[in-house]
């Protein structure tokens, strides 16, 4: 195994960690355009207080992803971003708007007005909008229709990530995000105590989860046509990959429905994790199908190496800064540090 | 406009509207890591209510500085894949040591702005440490790979490929020293005058409690203690310069024609068609005795280097006196402010000439930041990565990057008013009550009239 390869396996696994927090990210705004009526208020407050203290540490993942690949890709890097020109640029005007929309509208809400509406109608437009437009990208990529004469890249206008194929995986990545977001608010809610809104969470997850399903399969229907390397990769290496995703997603729509949110949380992150395994392993040995392979866009050994290294120390630093976050805000773990419950005061208190 | 120019017009905005809040982002957690510490030991509400209108600034300012860096990374492979191709080879490694360090500081951020109910109050300032030690390491990290691109190092070009590639070399290549420690410093400068200014702008409007004149002096100390350091490393920067890159130090003093016991050149406008400085001071042997000590050594003029490889002088030498300027001024309010206080003259600490003084001194340090980069930036043109890649040949072959700089500069000029019309909000709402880590009463009020 080539440290290429691993270090490619690295980012694929910190593609999954984007996928399934920063994607629930966007998928709690996309929810958001969806708080109407007499609770929208409290869904509002719901998801704020969901990813407010996590959605930077999220985002991260994507920088990582961004570095890490220029680092270990350099010239396939640069073929991405000129070919991708268009779409890339549109998720990161996406991103911009979408996190700076999300600080604006938390700190204008203690006051109901017209601003704090109109940035809650950005931050939901840009969380629909990204991931449409990171779905298509990656659709485009795998099609093999990006670079095509020699190797050389040309921005594309559409031809690649406006196809219906790249259209439907565009689709399906927004409605992935928001059935992740979905299954995660449906826990947070019914912790928190708020039994109709878990309901409501509940039936959104399972209808994105079905839509998330479709869009699936006709991707996989579109794919002989319009990515047939795609296709025949499936074929090759990725089936059994595939067809767990499918019984995961099974797995977690049964989950919901007998109202098991903790184990349902945990199937539909393994579901994305499977899908994007599909996605690589049929995509192997290509970054840009049909020309750029892992092997001949490599940089230098040594410095993939030092990459390699430095990561399995950054990483002996992030992955407990993260648990300790996550204890805090998420788990409900008992960590050093937490403050004492009110309960435990009032016995100390006794004591 | 063309492409070259407007890729390079949308990159020197982003950079222009981040790097302010990059250095906020590394002054002011610590900031609140000391007013928060300061709380704690003396239970003074004051400190807890500074800490908490901080840590409310800050949720606002870094979630934009995260997004406007993301802005920055993009854009280096959307404007510049050539660079990326050249830069990601071989500087790679800073960048992903940079994403772990904002990895690092976005999380205990989360736990910091989030968790004033779900630590203790032990733990949660302990959270403020990794913030400000994490923010220190990012300069140092994103600051060394532009100093690799002024002082290449770390690799061999051979037949137009990039081989024997030394990445922790590259990282450590000659100008890192210099640039990280004037960055970093830069910082502190300018969030300690620019937070300064914002509480000497209210004593000014009549708020004189004890809160605002505990922001005042806390502020204020730190940029007292980083200003002559700042003028000692930039003194250091520009000797380094005089061997390592004399194009640009001949470009920043305005130097035409090499020349031994070459003046100081102050002010006035370099005129490249020329070879002229008009309405300049000069001070005789000044450059020579700066850069060298010795007042009768030689230094390099831009004669010396083919015209195509010129830096773009009118703007190099603007910008370097201006910086050079504005910080001179944040030393003399700085020094200023604490000798009256040495000779315990609070009156004349408090007064409205020295407040509006310490206003203007957090504009110019803000200011002294922009034109400090723009001197590295304009002084390093015609080149991107010097000696090995011109900023032309690096551009994207993507087509329509006007459109590109119309739109960011729309997305910028959209946050700016919404940045700034709800900092302005934030200032004058009222103090909500607080939880005190050492009482059990929710402490309502605001600032009270002294330190309990």
């Amino acid at each position: 195994m080539s440290i290429a390869l691993i270090a490619l396996c690295i980012l694929w696994l910190a593609l999954i960690a984007y996928a399934v927090l920063g994607g629930a990210d966007f998928g709690a705004g996309i929810w958001d355009l969806f708080a109407v009526g007499r609770r929208r208020h409290r869904q509002r407050q719901l998801i704020n207080q969901a990813i407010g203290p996590v959605w930077e540490a999220n985002h991260v993942w994507l920088i990582f992803l961004i570095v890490g690949l220029f680092t270990v890709f350099p010239s396939a890097f640069a073929e991405f971003c000129i070919a991708l020109f268009v779409p890339l640029t549109i998720v990161l005007v996406g991103i911009v708007l979408r996190g700076a929309a999300f600080i604006f509208r938390t700190h204008e809400l203690d006051v109901t007005n017209r601003v704090a509406d109109l940035w809650s109608r950005i931050f939901s437009i840009t969380s629909l909008i990204t991931p449409f437009f990171l779905g298509a990208s990656a659709a485009a990529v795998a099609s093999g229709q990006l670079v095509v004469s020699n190797g050389t890249a040309q921005t594309d206008f559409g031809s690649a990530w406006f196809s219906p194929f790249a259209v439907t995986i565009g689709l399906m990545a927004v409605s992935l995000c928001a059935s992740l977001a979905a299954v995660y608010l449906t826990l947070e809610a019914s912790l928190a105590h708020e039994p109709d809104l878990a309901e409501s969470y509940r039936m959104r997850a399972l209808i994105a989860g079905a839509i998330t399903a479709l869009l699936g399969a006709l991707g996989l229907l579109l794919s002989p046509r319009f990515a047939p390397q795609l296709w025949d990769g499936i074929f090759a290496r990725a089936l059994p990959v595939v067809i767990a995703t499918m019984l995961i997603g099974l797995a977690t729509a049964a989950l919901l429905f007998w109202r098991r949110y903790r184990l349902a949380r945990i199937m539909i992150i393994l579901e994305t994790a499977f899908l994007l395994g599909s996605w690589g392993l049929s995509q192997y040995p290509y970054l840009i199908p049909p020309h750029v392979t892992i092997d001949n866009a490599a940089n230098d050994p040594n410095v993939i190496l030092a990459l390699v290294i430095s990561i399995a120390i950054g990483m002996a630093l992030l992955l407990p800064s993260l648990y300790y976050l996550f204890s805090v805000f998420k788990f409900s773990i008992p960590v050093p540090g937490a403050a004492r419950g009110e309960e435990e005061k009032e016995k100390a208190t006794e004591g | 406009m063309s492409n070259l120019l407007a890729a390079r017009a949308q990159m020197g905005t982003s950079l222009a509207f981040h790097i302010i809040f990059a250095a906020l982002g590394v002054g002011l957690p610590l900031l609140m890591c000391i007013a928060e510490g300061l709380a704690l030991k003396y239970r003074d509400p004051n400190w807890m209510l500074l800490t908490r209108r901080w840590a409310k600034a800050a949720a606002i300012l870094f979630a934009i500085g995260a997004v406007s860096g993301t802005i920055l990374s993009f854009e280096l492979g959307l404007l510049w894949p050539t660079y990326t191709k050249f830069a990601g080879s071989v500087v790679g490694l800073p960048f992903a040591l940079e994403g772990f360090a904002f990895f690092l500081e976005a999380i205990f951020l989360g736990l910091y702005l989030y968790g004033w109910d779900k630590l203790s109050p032990r733990a949660h300032w302990l959270c403020s440490f990794p913030i400000w030690i994490s923010g220190l390491a990012s300069a140092w990290f994103i600051v060394s790979v532009n100093s690799w691109m002024n002082t290449p190092a770390g690799f061999v070009f051979k037949h137009g490929q990039v081989v024997d590639i030394n990445p922790w070399q590259a990282m450590l290549n000659p100008s890192t020293p210099y640039e990280t420690i004037h960055m970093m410093l830069s910082c502190y400068v300018a969030t300690g005058f620019g937070v300064a200014a914002v509480y000497a702008f209210a004593m000014l409007r009549g708020k004189r409690s004890d809160y605002y004149w505990k922001a005042l002096r806390l502020a204020l100390a730190m940029g007292a203690i980083a200003i002559p350091l700042q003028i000692i490393s930039g003194d250091a920067n520009a000797r380094f310069l005089f061997s390592a890159q004399p194009a640009k130090l001949a470009a920043m003093e305005g130097v035409f024609h090499t020349t031994s016991g070459a003046p100081l050149t102050i002010g006035g406008w370099a005129d490249p068609a020329t070879g002229q400085v008009y309405y300049a001071i000069e001070i005789p042997h000044g450059l020579s005795f700066l850069a060298t000590g010795d007042p009768n050594a030689t230094v390099k003029g831009l004669d010396a280097f083919p015209r195509n490889d010129w830096p773009i002088i009118e703007a190099t030498h603007f910008s370097f006196d201006a910086m050079v300027g504005c910080g001179f001024f944040a030393l003399f309010i700085g020094l200023l402010f604490w000798l009256f206080a040495w000779r315990k003259k609070r009156a004349w600490q408090e007064n409205r000439w020295m407040l509006i003084g310490i206003m203007l001194a957090g504009l110019f340090s803000f200011a002294a930041i922009e034109f400090g980069w723009m001197v590295t930036e304009f002084g390093r043109q015609p080149w991107v990565i010097v000696g090995y890649l011109r900023t032309a040949d690096a551009v994207t072959t993507a087509p329509g990057l006007n459109i590109s700089f119309l739109l960011f500069s729309l997305v910028y000029l959209l946050l700016s008013y919404a940045l700034i019309r709800l900092l302005l909000r934030l200032a004058r709402s009222p103090f909500p009550p607080i939880k005190l880590p050492w009482s059990d009463v929710p402490f309502e009020g605001g600032p009270q009239k002294a330190g309990v």
